[in-house]
């Protein structure tokens, strides 16, 4: 295989961890197939070129081979450099120090600069991942996770994702604070759905990463891959969400076999989209109850005794009593109302708590408790 | 030698009068009509040379040229028919000509000389008096929906015989019996009739918002898993809405009496409307032809109720914008323009996603995308335009043992209060309705004290609710301190007003 000599000094990566790009996009097809199974996927990844070739290049191996060995340096440079987002390879030494595991990335493409990145690697990183079907009780926990752990200063990673990722990487948003978004694609190339929205808000806040070159369109390997890009960069993996389910809980797997820290927030014994990470707890993962325990977890603050919501204890007793009820599943007007509390007192309390932030608005009327 | 007669023609929501005009001329034998006539009315010439013939009559041998006069307005339908008769008759001289200047002719001509009634009697009844008409002269089947409108003399025709006998002086038949409208209903029979609020067990919110729609015409979206009750409480608001005055009654029945088997029943009922959700843009608007009238304009004064909304079509969705914001409906189809009146309260129900029980304890199945794309399907200007968005829920449905909360006469007199109260503060400014207020009025009769003015602020300032979402807020609280006899708005009634805001949509923690 060829060795890693770099173009020039600070063009950040090798012909070789270029060639791997190029061989990522053309081997596309099988490692599809392969990432039903996250574990065989991430064997796959960590393979030589050579023996990627082999393995998953089928009859077009031979042919492959050649025109990997014929590749010339200038069709793995992306054109003009000041115009395009250039790779950074694991050969250097900015390269994310988290990312240089086996199965991990040999080059990164990043949006809006290399030193953002390394500014914002500096920080602590949480990364938050869960389900895509997530409740609208894992979708307020994860934005309020993001929210509380930006406020604090810390880096939240996530997949440009609809359900978890995108509700935790729009709470990081809401508190301008800083963001790592690793996309499916290359970092010029639109996700679709509700990530869209997310990463088009994220501009120069946070980075946005990618292991393909620059125009390559959404592949399902990369979007498997792409969890470990995210796990690999930080300090603490946090699942919000998830069922218990291979695919959910192949970033749990990953983080304990990196052996990094692993946080899950517990979920109603009733829900069947919170059994993984309730498995997760039971297994021995840390119990993350709201921003302080990842903090905690972090070591960056003094720990809480306990989640306790300050903001209740001062509310009118009438509030507080429907606020109450409301932390206890009693979770919509009419099951709020009784004899000596009409509809309207309950609508007008309902009203008054999620102004001032206590309560939010859910999924078929019902109204959860800000996390 | 030329006659005149008077009949009339729909002209969209509107009847015309049309002169029609006969002269007869030695020539060859020919029978033309001119003035922009459709199909029907080209054919009735067959029909008029076969009833003139077996009624007795002679058909006159020279040349006919009937002229249908405003020449510019097209003129459509059959009938026209009886006027054209009776003046060709006219100009041969077998019928008297004095009375036909000041009477109205408007029935279909059979070819023995019967007269058939035809939509739009009501309307030509009304045109008729407006026109200054002293008589109409009708079948015995419509007679009595003629007869709707007072100040007219109504002459129920039995053939084309009687009507010249009627032109000369003679007495009219009888009206058919069995032809008699809809007598306006007593409200306390239609509350206690098959619809009522009592069958209802739970579901406090949607009841009190339905309550709320009929008092203040508000717009509303009832959103639930299946088997909630959405349905059945919608129908239910037909039993607590108020009575249509006279005025509104004959207009509503005049509309009704364009549709194609429209005969005019006058009814103080107001319409409730509910299309199947396959209807196109077109079949609820309604087209600019005489007959084709649209689902909206048939709500007129009533209620327009879409059950599974999301299933609509995206144009036919988007085609109630226009009559929703003013309450009248343009319609421009090739070359013709028509404007229906369109005032309505729109009642719509929907599954708040694909599987139906998005919040019920977590058996959805759809994925972010799913929702979100259940969410497009009624977002945007269509969403603005409702003001009240109410979920019902499994765990809001009352044991079938347990008391009701309410009934429908109950309802109905706490509606009927509102709105008079409603009607008393606003017709000094032509209105009736606090859904109609704009937003000055709004301003000024939904003055707020501070604690309410600090409330709606905050909801501005969080973003909770836009500045049109204010004012729909301040019309509603108007409503709710209206239904409890208030005559300020108190900060509970923003409150509960603030809690069925439309924004936030039906996923409100999802939208991120």
């Amino acid at each position: 295989m060829t060795t890693p000599t770099s173009r020039a000094p600070d063009s950040g990566a090798c012909n070789a961890c270029l060639r791997r790009g190029w061989l990522l996009a053309k081997l596309a097809g099988p490692l599809d197939y392969r990432c039903r199974d996250r574990e065989r996927l991430l064997d796959a990844l960590a393979l030589s070129d050579d023996e990627l070739i082999c393995a998953l290049g089928g009859s077009r191996r031979g042919e492959l081979a050649r025109t990997y060995a014929a590749l010339a340096a200038d069709q793995l440079h992306d054109g003009d450099a000041t115009q395009r987002p250039q790779a950074i390879c694991r050969h250097r030494a900015r390269f994310p120090a988290g990312l240089r595991f086996a199965s991990g990335p040999r080059s990164l493409w990043v949006t809006p600069d290399q030193a953002r990145l390394d500014e914002l690697a500096r920080r602590p990183v949480v990364a938050l991942l869960g389900s895509r079907r997530a409740s609208d009780y894992g979708m307020e926990v994860g934005r309020a996770l993001g929210r509380g752990l930006a406020a604090a200063g810390v880096a939240v990673a996530a997949l440009a994702r609809e359900g978890i990722c995108a509700a935790a990487l729009s709470g990081a948003l809401q508190a301008n604070g800083a963001v790592l978004c690793a996309v499916p694609c290359g970092v010029d190339v639109a996700t679709p759905g509700v990530a869209a929205s997310v990463r088009n808000r994220i501009g120069s806040r946070g980075c946005v990463l990618a292991e393909v070159p620059c125009g390559t369109p959404v592949r399902r390997w990369a979007q498997a891959a792409s969890e470990r890009m995210v796990v690999g960069l930080a300090q603490l993996t946090i699942l919000v969400e998830a069922e218990d389910s291979r695919r959910e809980l192949a970033p749990a797997r990953l983080a304990q076999a990196l052996q990094r820290p692993l946080g899950a927030v517990p979920g109603r014994v009733t829900s069947t989209l919170s059994t993984g990470t309730n498995a997760l707890i039971d297994a021995g993962a840390k119990l993350v109850r709201g921003p302080h325990d990842a903090l905690e977890l972090l070591g960056l603050c003094a720990p809480l005794s306990a989640p306790c919501h300050h903001a209740g204890t001062a509310l009118e007793p009438e509030l507080r009593l429907v606020l109450e009820e409301v932390s206890a599943g009693r979770d919509t007007p009419d099951v709020l109302v009784r004899d000596d509390r009409p509809l309207s007192a309950v609508l007008h309390a309902l009203s008054v708590l999620e102004l001032r932030d206590l309560l939010v608005r859910a999924d078929g009327g019902r109204y959860l408790r800000r996390a | 030698m030329i006659a005149r007669a008077h009949t009339f023609t729909a002209d969209g929501p509107h009847v015309e009068r049309v002169t029609v005009e006969v002269e007869l001329r030695r020539g060859l034998p020919a029978f033309v009509v001119v003035g922009l006539a459709d199909a029907a009315v080209r054919e009735a010439r067959e029909r008029v040379r076969a009833a003139i013939r077996n009624c007795g009559f002679d058909f006159p041998s020279g040349r006919i040229t009937a002229n249908l006069a405003p020449a510019d307005l097209p003129k459509a339908g059959p009938g026209l028919d009886l006027a054209l008769a009776c003046a060709v008759l006219a100009a041969s001289g077998q019928a008297p000509r004095d009375r036909l200047g000041t009477y109205g002719l408007f029935g279909e001509l059979g070819l023995s000389g019967e007269v058939r009634g035809c939509p739009g009697t009501l309307g030509a009844a009304q045109a008729a008096l407006d026109t200054g008409l002293s008589a109409l002269v009708v079948s015995r089947a419509h007679a009595r929906d003629a007869a709707l409108v007072e100040g007219l003399r109504i002459a129920p025709v039995r053939d084309l015989r009687r009507a010249v006998a009627v032109l000369s002086g003679g007495a009219p038949d009888s009206p058919l019996p069995g032809r008699e409208p809809r007598r306006p209903s007593p409200p306390e029979r239609a509350a206690v009739g098959r619809l009522d609020l009592c069958d209802v067990r739970g579901q406090h919110h949607g009841v009190q918002a339905i309550v709320l729609a009929a008092a203040g015409g508000h717009n509303l979206l009832l959103s639930g898993a299946p088997g909630t009750g959405k349905t059945m409480l919608a129908h239910r608001i037909v039993s607590i809405l108020p009575p249509l005055s006279p005025r509104e009654a004959v207009e509503v029945a005049r509309i009704h009496g364009l549709t194609r088997d429209g005969a005019a029943r006058l009814s103080l009922e107001r319409p409730f409307r509910a299309p199947h959700h396959s209807a196109t843009a077109a079949g609820l608007l309604g087209g600019a032809r005489q007959g084709w009238v649209g689902e909206v304009v048939l709500a007129n004064r009533g209620v327009l109720f879409l059950d599974e909304l999301s299933e609509f079509s995206r144009p036919a969705l988007e085609a109630l914008r226009q009559p929703l914001e003013e309450g009248r409906l343009a319609i421009v189809r090739s070359r013709r323009s028509q404007v229906y009146p369109a005032r309505f309260t729109l009642l719509a129900a929907t599954n708040p996603c694909p599987c139906g029980f998005a919040g019920e304890h977590d058996r959805c199945a759809c994925s972010e995308a799913q929702l979100r794309r259940h969410r497009l399907r009624l977002s945007g200007p269509l969403l603005d335009r409702i003001d009240m968005l109410v979920h019902l829920r499994r765990d809001g449905v009352g044991h079938r043992d347990a008391a009701p909360l309410t009934s429908s006469s109950r309802e109905r007199a706490r509606v009927l209060a509102a709105r008079e109260r409603q009607a008393s503060r606003l017709a000094r400014d032509g209105l009736a309705l606090n859904c109609e207020m704009d937003a000055r009025l709004t301003l000024r009769h939904a003055r707020l004290d501070e604690r309410g003015e600090r409330m709606l602020e905050r909801a501005h300032a969080r973003g909770l609710l836009s500045a049109r979402g204010q004012h729909r807020a301040l019309r509603l609280a108007r409503t709710i301190a209206d239904l409890d006899g208030n005559p300020r708005v108190r900060s509970r009634d923003l409150g509960a007003a603030l809690a069925m805001r439309p924004e936030g949509g039906l996923h409100g923690a999802r939208v991120a």
